[in-house]
């Protein structure tokens, strides 16, 4: 994707004079703003400049530096396909919020304010993201160590029942820890919604509805939701603290941990990047194989959406339909990658392993089998009187909003956005296949519904063709591009010859460095826009590394989509904007 | 003396005989349901606790007993237990009005199989399909649960609007019989040769509609509702306290009502006689599980309603539908005569 052209770079030069400063990196261009101005500048770009849709936002916390932290901004023009990243110091550990501008900043700005401590001047609710109300420190910043502060360890439940022979299953007196628990949950409850209604329902952690461990709190009129708030964090891990702690190829199999529906599509998003930072080119087998797997684990995410959603709905059967058509892409993923769920299948510079024996035989089978269970599909719900009524008019997303909340993926495309990466960016193998994007008119659940129930139809079309281009290949052709000093070899040559095995050891015990700069790339996931922003020093590990999910951003819209409507509507429209803890959480 | 002796001994044995039938039945219907339910979903149901799995049911009972039951704090334990009682009795109570074939004699007495064969049979099924919403009302209330209460309140709202339109579908069947006992209805449609669901399709479209809802089925089980409510009314209950609501929803008030769909619009027991004595019976209870069947089906097949137009379409679709048609019969049966 193109990063601001010149013309636009020289008009907010000259609106902002000396304020603004550019610097045009091999993989992005960032504009560094003075403080005062960083509004301003941010305002302009939104409304001269077009650059309406609000990618993301996070901060970077450098300790040596009197103003300490740096917030980062990056903005899309949807109309010249243009992105850009703004930058500006904070003053006093302040910022000033862009909420009003993107409502979408909300949860960013809290996650920021979550992780670093930045306050946000002008935010309606600046309250922690991840972490419980109440915990002191601030775990992205430089000083806060990585195993975390010792007395803030929670007790093991062994611990907790230690030298008790009768632990009773029920007794939250004996088990209550410091994380927040019950009581915590009413202080929570009480302190998030002012009470207006008649009944406050706690709709999770633990929820069959929420499809993990997101806790809504619903304040009811009725059957009605007047206001709603959604807290996070229960799955929280601190991916971005460990991606700055370990090697770049280390941190790979954290990425299958986030969206763990679609690993490959993670992984996938996470080699771009860092390929593109490292200078890493990649042997054109190993871009059809990852485009192909992709594909698969974009069918089998769907599919699990399509079967979890239509259980929300009340169509039992629906689920095991599905759940029959994913296990045979599981067992395809595992005949390759050796793993299931988290597959760590791809490498910087390649692919693990080479196609097995027979792999393509069984794409094709599956994928000339699928489009008549795609069909099924649609005949069980599509038409369905009931379905129809349950999804039509049901959270209607409007364009402004897409652009507004940073939604991306489906759920934009669904809206009539035709924001997918996979065109706009090509990655991997993309610009080399045909496929279409299919696009709503309404942004309702049901068009959300159609355009996934599409999408996979054209994920089986992209395989076709990858197939096709795979069969063509010679069986030698190499998977992984070994010449690049910062990719491992494979473990067959590791044993076989020297230099690789000296390679596999420097780069397994020291690490490649990296060359300082800063890269943002993203790839099109199954949940929206996955992209990971690196900002490097040099060494072989990250000075930051954001991750910016699609999930939580596509999230974000809930709360305003379900004021006003019933319950009922709440499962519906989770299950289309599709949330994955895993990633919402990291 | 001696006579009201053997009578009342007769009815003692037939309602032994009944209870320990209906009783049977629901639970042989949960291994029925998860075998069905398998084969739908391309899987095999239960396989392994007997033959065919068949062993199922009483394994499922014995777990659900053997479970620890908890009570929540704050429950109001009384009615917590009251509930269930209250869910049990009117759908068993059902089933004493449905005669299951017709009067024979044996060593010398008359014997009618119905427990009790009253005049106002179907006074009495609307009244015990009223009644079983206490049973939900009950739990939702004293679970202290919210998700308890908003399921069963859901449910009051759509027993309230469906009894309406349950009375009003089953008037048409009342004014061509002529009778409002179950024995009377049968026997009036033994004698013209025709069943009643020829003359009142629309009725008993609009019964089955009600049934569904009554019993808490797909596409009407918003009661339930596990996504979003977690089962609802009965969440906070456990063990064979927990067993004993699905029971009484699921299974026995869908099998009672399904025989009163068969009294009123399937001819009773009517059928060709094929298996001597026992032949009504095998019609009635073949007849009855046919329509089991098409709930369960139904269950395993369709996305479910939500609460507001549950109740939407029973007042404002199928309301003015029951009185169009109750209008209809009234009239054509003044004209052309029809019940005594």
């Amino acid at each position: 994707m193109p990063w601001i052209n010149r013309a636009t770079i020289d008009r907010v030069k000259q609106e902002f004079k000396e304020e603004v400063q550019v610097s045009s990196g091999e993989h992005a261009v960032s504009l560094e703003v003075s403080h005062g101005k960083l509004k301003d500048l941010l305002r302009y770009l939104k409304d001269k400049e077009r650059f309406l849709h609000f990618i993301d936002m996070t901060c970077i916390d450098f300790p040596e530096d009197t103003r300490r932290f740096k917030g980062v901004y990056i903005l899309y023009n949807p109309e010249e396909n243009e992105r850009v990243i703004i930058k500006a110091w904070a003053q006093n550990g302040k910022l000033p919020t862009v909420s009003d501008l993107w409502p979408g900043a909300k949860w960013a700005e809290r996650e920021a304010y979550d992780m670093f401590g930045v306050e946000f001047e002008g935010h309606e609710n600046l309250r922690r993201m991840f972490m419980w109300e109440g915990y002191e420190y601030f775990p992205l910043r430089k000083d806060f160590p990585m195993e975390g502060i010792p007395e803030q360890e929670l007790p093991s439940l062994t611990e907790v029942l230690h030298g008790r022979t009768d632990p009773p299953s029920h007794d939250y007196e004996v088990l209550h820890t410091k994380v927040p628990t019950l009581e915590d949950l009413e202080r929570t409850e009480k302190a998030r919604l002012q009470k207006k209604a008649q009944l406050v329902l706690n709709w999770g952690p633990l929820h069959p509805g929420t499809h993990g461990t997101i806790w809504f709190l619903f304040d009811l009129e009725g059957e009605f939701v007047v206001q709603s708030d959604v807290i996070l964090g229960q799955l929280h891990r601190g991916m971005e603290k460990i991606a700055e702690n370990v090697y770049y190829f280390q941190f790979l199999p954290y990425t299958d941990r986030m969206d763990y529906i679609s690993a490959i599509c993670n992984e996938l998003s996470y080699v771009t990047a860092v390929e593109k930072l490292l200078k890493v080119e990649v042997p054109e087998k190993a871009q059809y194989i990852r485009t192909m797997f992709a594909e698969l684990q974009r069918i089998n995410s769907h599919l699990l959406w399509l079967g979890t959603g239509a259980l929300d709905l009340g169509a039992l059967t629906v689920f095991l339909y599905c759940f029959r058509e994913r296990e045979k892409i599981m067992d395809i993923i595992e005949g390759n990658a050796g793993y299931r769920l988290t597959t760590a299948f791809l490498r910087i510079g390649g692919v693990h392993y080479d196609l097995a024996e027979g792999t393509l035989d069984v794409v094709k089978a599956f994928i000339k089998d699928f489009p008549q269970k795609l069909k099924e599909y649609h005949m069980l719900l599509t038409r369905n009187r009931i379905w129809l009524r349950r999804t039509k008019d049901v959270g209607i997303i409007s364009r402004e909003d897409v652009y507004a909340y940073g939604l991306s993926g489906p759920v934009a495309r669904g809206s009539g956005v035709p924001y997918d990466l996979r065109k706009l960016e090509p990655y991997a193998a993309y610009d080399e296949v045909d496929f279409d994007i299919p696009v709503g008119e309404v942004g309702d659940v049901y068009d959300r519904y159609l355009v996934r129930m599409e999408e996979m139809a054209q994920s089986v079309k992209i395989i076709e063709q990858c197939v096709e281009k795979l069969e063509k290949m010679p069986k030698d052709a190499p998977y992984i591009n070994k010449d690049h000093p910062a990719v491992i070899p494979p473990k067959e040559d590791v044993f076989m010859s020297l230099e690789d095995m000296v390679q596999s050891f420097r780069v397994v015990v020291h690490g490649e460095n990296a060359p300082p700069g800063e890269v943002y790339s993203s790839a099109e996931n199954p949940r929206g826009e996955l992209g990971f922003y690196i900002y490097s020093t040099g060494g072989s590990k990250p000075y930051r590394l954001r991750i910016r999910s699609g999930a939580l951003y596509n999230l974000s819209i809930f709360p305003k989509l379900i004021q006003g409507k019933t319950i009922a509507d709440a499962i519906a429209l989770l299950g289309s904007l599709d949330p994955v803890v895993g990633e919402t959480d990291r | 003396m001696n006579e009201f002796l053997v009578s009342l001994l007769i009815t003692l044995i037939k309602i032994g005989v009944l209870l320990g039938v209906a009783l049977g039945l629901g639970a042989y219907l949960t291994w029925f349901e998860r075998k069905l339910a398998g084969h739908i979903q391309a899987r095999l149901g239960p396989t392994v606790v007997g033959p065919f799995g068949l062993l199922q049911p009483l394994a499922d009972g014995l777990k659900l007993m053997t479970k620890e039951s908890i009570i929540p704090k704050g429950a109001d334990v009384p009615v917590y237990y009251l509930a269930i009682m209250m869910a049990v009795a009117p759908a068993i109570l059902l089933f004493s009005v449905i005669p299951f074939g017709p009067e024979f004699t044996l060593f010398g007495y008359q014997i009618k199989p119905i427990i009790s064969d009253v005049n106002i049979a179907l006074l009495v099924v609307f009244a015990m399909g009223s009644l079983a919403v206490y049973g939900t009302i009950f739990s939702g209330w004293a679970s202290n649960s919210k998700y308890a209460f908003i399921g069963s309140l859901r449910k009051a709202a759509v027993i309230i609007a469906y009894e309406v339109v349950l009375g009003f579908s089953v008037l048409g069947v009342i004014l061509i019989a002529g009778t409002m006992s179950t024995i009377g209805i049968v026997e009036a449609q033994i004698e013209r040769g025709v069943w009643f669901i020829f003359y009142q399709p629309v009725a008993f479209i609009l019964f089955l509609f009600c049934m569904l809802a009554e019993s808490g089925r797909v596409p009407f089980d918003i009661q339930e509702a596990e996504a979003e409510l977690v089962t609802g009314y009965n969440v906070e209950y456990g063990g064979m306290r927990f067993g004993a609501l699905p029971l009484a929803e699921w299974y026995l008030n869908v099998m009672a009502l399904s025989a009163i769909a068969v009294v009123l619009f399937f001819g009773g027991w009517s059928g060709p006689n094929i298996l001597g004595p026992f032949s009504p019976y095998f019609w009635f209870l073949a007849k009855m599980f046919g329509l089991v069947f098409f709930v369960i089906w139904l269950h395993w097949t369709l996305p479910r309603f939500q609460a507001k137009d549950v109740t939407e379409i029973a007042w404002k679709i199928m309301l003015p539908l029951a009185l169009v048609n109750v209008l209809v019969t009234a009239v054509v049966v003044y004209f052309f005569g029809g019940g005594t």
